[in-house]
């Protein structure tokens, strides 16, 4: 039986809409939109912006599965696995995200369109980058007046990066706190007194501040403007966001994980064999690093050629890794003791993390006493959580508490965490997994284990 | 011909603020042409002695 469903969060623009027709993703054009996307299609901008790989490509189908009154065309765009957004991706993620908006912007007016918004959400990262999803964005461009997406543009990119410029925060906590964009008052005063002598942040921080707050005798929609002026403005944020992470990932308690541990080199490379002996044995068709850290592991997946979710929850990890382009890694900031909420009107527009990145294996290296310790989380309901992420296998490092790592975690506290030990750990994981694999790691209290899920 | 509404809402100022910033980059762009020949005039000047 066929299944359509409109997607919840695409309610917002009228051009159009996506439905969800039997797990396949469609897009409606409307016939409202039917001008500007010919336009789209014709002045050869579609086949600049999908030959340089900046914007999703799509076929056109006549069909209108839904009846729709308003139907002009259907577009089936290709299909995206694994979706993201801003509140997970580290301050370089967000730039590139930037960058690409400005520079479909550029595209556009070069063929007489300009895009209507600029939103993290119309970007997802495919195979390490970013791509433009978000086909209908574009609309025909008057060169009389200033970009329209300016402000948003502002408030979703520019003033995130500005923030984390001077703070180091990482930008994914700002875009989460904020999905439509951090307004321009709020940024004004979170920034530092030095920004102000940053001519980029005067201008479009400090001085936007004060402009939106006049009160004006000419109504707005009488000022003129200039493609060439248009042109100036695009190509300067260009200029202020290429330059604006830091290209030096400041270290932090958890990106020289492993190089430094005392734990040392064998006990890498003892766990790296089995780890590699273990996927020798298996068959999956997505995996999923839980706390990545370095991306050491990870990468070892992504060799495999299936496509591989890096999440930790800590950003210059996932900076460090995203900088390394490694094919096939989507790198994520996710906190698991805090995992990405669903978001969006009704909680529906956008799907947690949880749904979004189960996968046939899982991988949970030096990370449940993170959990169990720091966090306390029992250990049944770490199992069950696990479970509900793995489709087929999981692979887990049990540390116990005489372990160096668990003794930093625990140095603090009064009391241990009842029960913290590998034979409740057996059980709690045996009620969602059958262990097929148990080693003990060389040189090491800890065991590695490669469970199966029943 | 149908109009679209415009919805994203541009912001109050947002186009003031794009026209005064289209200014100030027109500005610094004439000076730095302006500032390029006056340094081509002297360097050129030098390499003829």
């Amino acid at each position: 039986m066929t299944e359509i469903t409109i997607h919840p969060a695409s309610y917002r623009d009228p051009s159009g809409f996506i439905f969800d027709r039997n797990g396949i993703l469609y897009r409606q054009v409307n016939r409202s939109y039917a001008r500007q996307y010919e336009t789209l299609m014709r002045s050869g901008l579609y086949d600049r912006l999908t030959d340089e790989a900046l914007l999703i490509p799509h076929t056109e189908i006549p069909d209108n599965f839904i009846k729709s009154p308003d139907h002009h065309l259907t577009l089936l765009p290709r299909q995206l696995s694994r979706l993201s957004y801003a509140s997970e991706w580290c301050p370089e993620q967000l730039r590139d995200a930037a960058l690409l908006t400005l520079r479909i912007q550029q595209l556009a007016m070069e063929h007489g369109m300009s895009l209507k918004d600029a939103t993290p959400f119309n970007i997802q990262f495919d195979n390490g980058k970013a791509i433009f999803i978000d086909t209908l964005s574009f609309d025909t461009y008057d060169p009389s007046k200033p970009w329209i997406a300016y402000r948003q543009f502002c408030e979703c990119f520019l003033f995130p990066l500005y923030i984390h410029r001077y703070a180091l925060t990482g930008t994914h906590k700002i875009s989460s706190a904020w999905p439509d964009g951090i307004p321009v008052s709020l940024t004004a005063r979170l920034l530092p007194l030095r920004s102000r002598l940053n001519a980029g942040a005067w201008l479009h921080v400090f001085l936007q501040n004060r402009v939106t707050s006049l009160k004006r005798a000419t109504p707005e929609s009488k000022l003129q403007f200039s493609k060439t002026k248009l042109t100036q403005l695009i190509g300067h944020l260009h200029v202020l966001v290429s330059r604006m992470v830091n290209p030096i990932v400041p270290p932090s308690a958890w990106s020289d994980y492993y190089s430094e541990t005392i734990l040392g080199k064998t006990y890498l490379e003892a766990k790296e064999r089995l780890f590699r002996g273990y996927l020798h044995s298996i068959e999956f068709a997505d995996a999923l690093d839980l706390g990545c850290n370095d991306g050491r592991f990870s990468k070892i997946l992504a060799q495999t050629g299936v496509p591989v979710i890096a999440a930790d929850f800590d950003w210059p990890c996932i900076s460090k890794l995203y900088r390394e382009k490694v094919p096939d890694i989507q790198a994520l900031i996710v906190d698991l003791a805090n995992p990405t909420p669903a978001a969006g009107f009704r909680n529906a527009e956008r799907a947690c993390f949880t749904d979004r990145a189960a996968s046939d294996l899982v991988i949970a290296l030096a990370l449940i006493h993170h959990l169990a310790l720091r966090n306390n989380v029992p250990l049944p309901l770490i199992a069950g959580y696990l479970g509900r992420l793995t489709n087929k296998y999981l692979i887990i490092e049990f540390i116990p508490l005489s372990d160096e790592k668990a003794k930093e975690l625990t140095a603090r506290k009064q009391t241990l965490p009842a029960g913290y030990n590998l034979e409740n750990f057996e059980s709690a994981f045996s009620r969602e997994f059958r262990i097929e694999r148990k080693d003990p790691i060389p040189g090491t209290d800890r065991f590695l284990y490669l469970l199966k899920k029943t | 011909m149908t109009t679209l509404f415009l919805y994203i809402d541009p912001g109050s100022g947002s186009y003031l603020v794009q026209v005064i910033i289209a200014a100030v980059l027109g500005g610094a762009f004439w000076i730095k042409k302006f500032w390029r020949k006056i340094r081509s005039f002297f360097t050129r000047g030098k390499k003829e002695t």
